[in-house]
């Protein structure tokens, strides 16, 4: 009696506790779905152009094509082309109600402009961007920013008010001053280079001479883990600090020792050794420095990809012979099998929304392509089409992009895209082989 | 009357709902302690998985042809990687708003400095040349032995790791030349293609040079005289893009190691 009384709680407590849950899910994930879903309707934003005054002739116009370029990839506004509904695109103050009006009735819902130049009595040749914003909603001047700084970050000037301006319209942070680590070729060797998420500013973090691959971020931007051949003959995954450039050896087990992924409270670093014969999953504490056997079975397990949760990863195993997805419980526990389609399913990763898993699928034409499979595996989308060997798929932080690289265009070079196979962007064009890309955390 | 009941259920209701709220919050904080003591548990004992790793101390063991000198061991002081543990990045700079410029203000100003994430720069170091150079004249030495000693590669089917009848032929005079040579050491490295990922192709490769191992084992040669390292399809021995070069790099790489 008393454990039917009890069960009956505990089952009304599911219920309703389900029931709180699902309220506030809801309602968290209606502004995700708002500005994901097929019918969302991007804002229409006019950007009228920054004046010059003073400063380098370029400035001006450096500024508005990086932050059109951020606006248009953050799928979140539509660039509108002011003259071509014939609002004119002249200086403009925040006194210009008149052609806010006019751009407003033309359905535009928000205006930027700003004005670029020295700054006054400022020794080192400092710049400074005024940006200005008006909603055509309110009717009035929302407000405006105000940057300052060396030419070196002109750039990032722009990358912020884009950001600024995601963050007002979405509550979001944009992924404007986002970055992505990746391998380039250098001499003979692979080194390690961090850049703007756009391709631009590239630095490179490593000068081993030898082969580093595989790079991941640590989840609050501050590291990266990859594999390093520290010699030709052995393999670590290894730890570097981007701000200091120090570094440290996190796993050196016989074997292979690769893909190595923190999981998004950093508290386990996932990776794939072969110290106990094939390669199998291993579970680092980063805490107690301890680390756990996740997998075993026959075949090669690797690639281990952190739920946005951390309480379960996806992976690729060839247990079946060919190369397939599979997910398992951050314990190891309760393995299934996600992908059917196609005979070479690898590299996966599981967006930080959630909501899809991206990976390398090989088409019937035997061409290496990236794909997206739901966690349930009910929904898949093939994302890339054509030539070229797609490679090492790695999520936007807001979910609505994936970096990858190809060989479309002959040598390897970093893409990306959106979800639908839209907005594809190739972002490298210098160097030989450029690879494994992977898309830092939004700050 | 109607009112009456009313009342009670809604009486009763209410009660069922406090006890319910009651017993939510205590399962939930049982469970919490649940989770927490059973992660502990998993860290202390190598957790469910059959044939656990073991101990922190397997970590620091170097495996392999052992480690290339000057570099650190692998370490247990390795920084603190936990998010919570962590206060707000003030570099990185959390995005301000817009300000308020009615009346024509100014906004306040935003001073920018480092580029985002801060980047330490690197520069090749005189070890790291020294590195560098040492990679490169052993590389220099391990092609020449092998070339002397006339070994010969094996070469693989598209995603196969089996060794073809020409390999075990190959490896036959290899395992000889081996026998005959009672102090060389031999490493075989596995290659790929440029097909397929990045990560599967060093698991293929891995696996390419097991086979070839295996089979050299089987022929006499002993286990302990072979190392086995896989490039995946990272070092390529040729550049194009058509069978007869993939083919090429398909393969398990025989060398006689300089140390």
């Amino acid at each position: 009696m008393n454990r039917m009384i009890i069960g009956l709680m505990i089952a009304l407590c599911v219920v309703v506790g389900a029931g709180l849950f699902g309220i506030l899910d809801s309602r968290a994930t209606d502004v995700f779905l708002e500005a994901t879903r097929p019918d969302f309707q991007k804002i229409p934003i006019g950007v009228f152009g920054f004046q010059n005054g003073g400063g380098p002739e370029w400035l001006g116009g450096r500024i508005e094509e990086v932050l059109k370029a951020d606006l248009q990839r953050s799928l979140v506004f539509s660039l509108v082309d002011l003259p071509g509904i014939g609002v004119k695109t002249r200086e403009v103050t925040t006194a210009d109600k008149a052609v806010f009006k006019q751009a407003a009735e033309n359905g535009v819902s928000v205006l930027v402009w700003g004005k670029s130049g020295q700054k006054n009595g400022s020794k080192d040749s400092e710049l400074l961007m005024d940006g200005f914003v008006y909603d055509s909603g309110s009717d009035e001047v929302v407000g405006g920013k105000r940057y300052v700084g060396t030419t070196s970050v002109v750039r990032l000037m722009a990358h912020r008010f884009a950001d600024e301006l995601v963050f007002r319209y979405t509550g979001e942070p944009g992924i404007a001053r986002t970055k992505i680590v990746y391998v380039a070729e250098h001499g003979n060797a692979r080194e390690l280079f961090v850049m703007d998420y756009d391709g631009y500013e590239p630095k490179q973090i490593t000068a081993d001479g030898f082969l580093n691959l595989m790079p991941r971020w640590s989840p609050d931007r501050r590291f990266i883990v990859f594999t390093a051949y520290r010699s030709r003959n052995t393999q670590d995954i290894d730890i570097l600090e981007l701000a200091t450039g120090k570094r440290w050896t996190l796993v050196s087990m016989a074997g292979l020792n690769i893909t190595p992924a923190l999981s998004p409270d950093g508290n386990f670093l996932a990776f794939a050794s072969s110290q106990d014969g094939n390669s199998e999953i291993y579970k680092l504490d980063t805490r107690t420095k301890t680390s756990q056997r996740l997998t075993v079975n026959q075949g090669g397990d690797l690639s281990p990809t952190w739920s946005p949760t951390g309480r379960e990863m996806a992976f690729t195993s060839d247990r079946g012979g060919a190369p397939q997805v599979f997910i398992m419980s951050g314990d190891g526990s309760n393995v299934r099998r996600l992908t059917y389609e196609g005979d070479y399913n690898a590299a996966p990763a599981w967006s930080p929304r959630g909501n899809w898993i991206a990976y390398v699928c090989r088409t019937p034409q035997r061409l290496y392509k990236l794909c997206i499979v739901s966690p349930d595996g009910q929904k898949r989308v093939q994302v890339t089409t054509g030539p070229g060997i797609d490679d090492s798929p790695s999520w936007s932080p807001d979910g609505r992009h994936l970096t990858f690289s190809s060989t479309v265009d002959g040598k390897s070079h970093i893409y990306m895209v959106d979800t639908d196979g839209k907005g594809l962007e190739r972002i490298t064009f210098g160097g030989t082989h450029n690879s494994s890309p992977s898309w830092s955390p939004a700050l | 009357m109607r009112i009456r009941v009313a009342t009670m259920g809604l009486t009763v209701a209410v009660g069922i709902l406090l006890v319910i709220q009651g017993g939510c919050s205590k399962k939930s904080i049982q469970s919490g302690g649940d989770a927490q003591s059973s992660e502990r548990g998993m860290a202390k004992s190598g957790g469910p998985a059959p044939a656990p790793l073991g101990s922190s101390g397997e970590l620091g063991s170097t495996g392999g042809l052992g480690s290339a000198g000057g570099m650190d061991a692998p370490s247990a002081t390795f920084p603190d990687l936990s998010l919570s543990s962590k206060p707000d990045d003030l570099e990185s700079g959390g995005l301000r708003g817009f300000d308020s410029v009615s009346g024509g203000k100014a906004p306040s100003e935003e001073r920018l400095g480092g580029a985002g994430t801060m980047l330490a720069k690197v520069e090749p170091s005189e070890s790291t040349a020294r590195q560098i150079e040492d990679i490169r004249r052993e590389q220099a030495k391990e092609q020449a032995a092998s070339a002397e000693a006339g070994l010969s590669d094996v070469f693989f089917g598209y995603d196969s790791w089996t060794i073809t009848e020409e390999g075990r032929q190959s490896l036959t005079q290899d395992a000889q030349w081996i026998k005959a040579h009672a102090g060389a050491l031999v490493k075989i490295e596995g290659h790929c293609d440029e097909r397929g990922t990045l990560a599967y192709n060093l698991v293929l490769g891995e696996k390419r040079a097991k086979a070839v191992r295996n089979y050299l084992v089987e022929l006499g040669v002993g286990a302990n005289r072979l190392a086995v390292v896989s490039y995946g399809k990272e070092r390529p021995f040729c550049n194009e893009r058509n069978e007869s070069c993939y083919q090429q790099n398909r393969r398990g790489h025989v060398v006689v190691r300089s140390k």
